[in-house]
């Protein structure tokens, strides 16, 4: 898929519009779609993400919840498991930690142990990342998610994929996590007028290029993209995925634009080990032989509160450059 | 002399508004701290209003519009009838108060 196939009879719209929209319509169409959260309701959400649906849906279906990410979790799972839809807020993904026993014991787990019989379509919504404040609100854990069998995984880096995939997760059969970044919150960009879903396991190719492939997802695409920009100026030509969903992971876009580059360099705001570059880089290994691969991702220490050493810790537009040019002269690989 | 109305800022992590409300007319008179223009952001209301005695002479952004923060939202002069320049984007910058709600 390319960008201009999705840009075309498109309206501007912040990032919370895009999801408060994508909420609209499913809720519209599904009545049995309900909503749990901590400052979902009259509040609408701690970015605005949510405003107007406790007006438009009432009390019943846009729910407040008290500050308990197990029991929220645990509800929203059991209540999909009896028929219902729901989508749990989790406003930090740090907290999501509290609430993977019904996440992943229950909810991703419940079609096998039912052999089909039940099924949980629950929607984790929550935010990632790094935005000034410190240990335990900035994390990205998506990763551990993608090792989990049965559990989807998608992370928008733009108000269109937003509003199309998070629909997608509403129509789901089965558990989705579906993560928004803390710092897309304040952009804005164009979304189709056109209701549509965005199909999961489909990466977009945002740039093309012919020495090196750049994949990326979430926030992270906007220094990939900067990153792309001034290495084009120094002649390295990017070509550059979004993953969009990490779970299924799209290999054959990926695959595709390697076999044309030969070098491919990740990044992500997450933690190396194990993390989502590692999964590709190796998969990749396991589809094309002679690749060059690096990847790029935040040190292995907690994120500070100390904005200067939360820059330090994670990737930005320099540290892809320095990345790219260091493979492209045959050091790494 | 004639001014340009820019989008206030900084605003934390804003870069682009959205024009909401005009509060007036061209041609309208603003007396100090009347609400000329309500800019919306990702989270929060842009107020901005007159410094001082100024007249709309021209409206660059309608509403619903997007302008990024310091760029060009509307002329004002001191006079009703001064002549608009040629170079409108040379214009000097209009000094207001803005407040973020």
């Amino acid at each position: 898929m390319t960008l201009s196939d999705e840009t075309a009879a498109a309206t501007k719209i912040f990032f919370r519009e895009a999801i408060i929209r994508a909420l609209q319509e499913e809720m519209q169409a599904d009545p049995k779609l309900t909503l749990l959260g901590q400052d979902i309701g009259a509040f609408g959400g701690s970015y605005r993400e949510f405003d107007g649906l406790f007006d438009a849906f009432g009390a019943e279906r846009v729910r407040d919840m008290p500050v308990a990410e197990a029991a929220m979790v645990g509800i929203g799972v059991g209540a999909a498991a009896a028929g219902m839809r729901t989508l749990v807020s989790i406003t930090y993904m740090d907290f999501l930690m509290l609430a993977l026993d019904p996440l992943v014991n229950y909810a991703a787990k419940l079609r096998f142990k039912t052999a089909g019989q039940l099924r949980a379509p629950v929607v984790v919504k929550t935010t990632a990342g790094a935005k000034g404040q410190g240990v335990a609100h900035s994390q990205c854990i998506e990763a551990w998610l993608m090792a989990v069998p049965g559990l989807k995984v998608v992370a928008p880096s733009t108000p269109a994929d937003a509003y199309g995939l998070l629909k997608t997760a509403l129509r789901e059969e089965g558990p989705v996590v579906y993560i928004d970044h803390k710092r897309l919150f304040p952009t804005a960009g164009h979304v189709p007028v056109k209701a549509a879903c965005i199909p999961f396991g489909q990466a977009l190719h945002v740039r093309s290029g012919s020495d090196v492939t750049l994949v990326s997802f979430s926030y992270m695409m906007t220094p990939t993209l900067q990153a792309a920009e001034r290495l084009n100026a120094q002649g390295v030509s990017c070509d550059v995925i979004d993953l969009r969903s990490l779970a299924p992971l799209d290999m054959a876009t990926i695959c595709t634009s390697v076999k044309k580059t030969g070098v491919m360099v990740t990044v992500e705001e997450g933690q190396l080990t194990c993390g989502v570059g590692s999964e590709i880089s190796f998969r990749l290994r396991e589809m094309l032989d002679g690749v060059k691969i690096a990847r790029i991702g935040a040190v292995a220490a907690p994120v500070s509160s100390n904005r200067v050493l939360e820059a330090a810790s994670l990737p930005d537009a320099d540290k892809i450059v320095t990345c790219v040019l260091t493979l492209l002269n045959g050091k790494g690989g | 002399m004639i001014y340009q109305l820019q989008v206030p800022g900084p605003v934390p992590d804003v870069e682009e508004v959205r024009i909401l409300e005009w509060h007036g007319e061209v041609g309208r008179a603003f007396e100090p701290g009347e609400l000329v223009v309500e800019l919306e952001t990702h989270k929060a209301i842009v107020e901005v209003r007159a410094s001082k005695i100024s007249v709309l002479r021209d409206i660059l952004c309608a509403e619903g519009d997007w302008q990024k923060i310091g760029a060009a939202l509307a002329l004002f002069s001191d006079e009703p009838d001064e002549p608009i320049p040629d170079d409108a984007e040379q214009l000097t910058a209009m000094l207001v108060d803005f407040e973020i709600t």
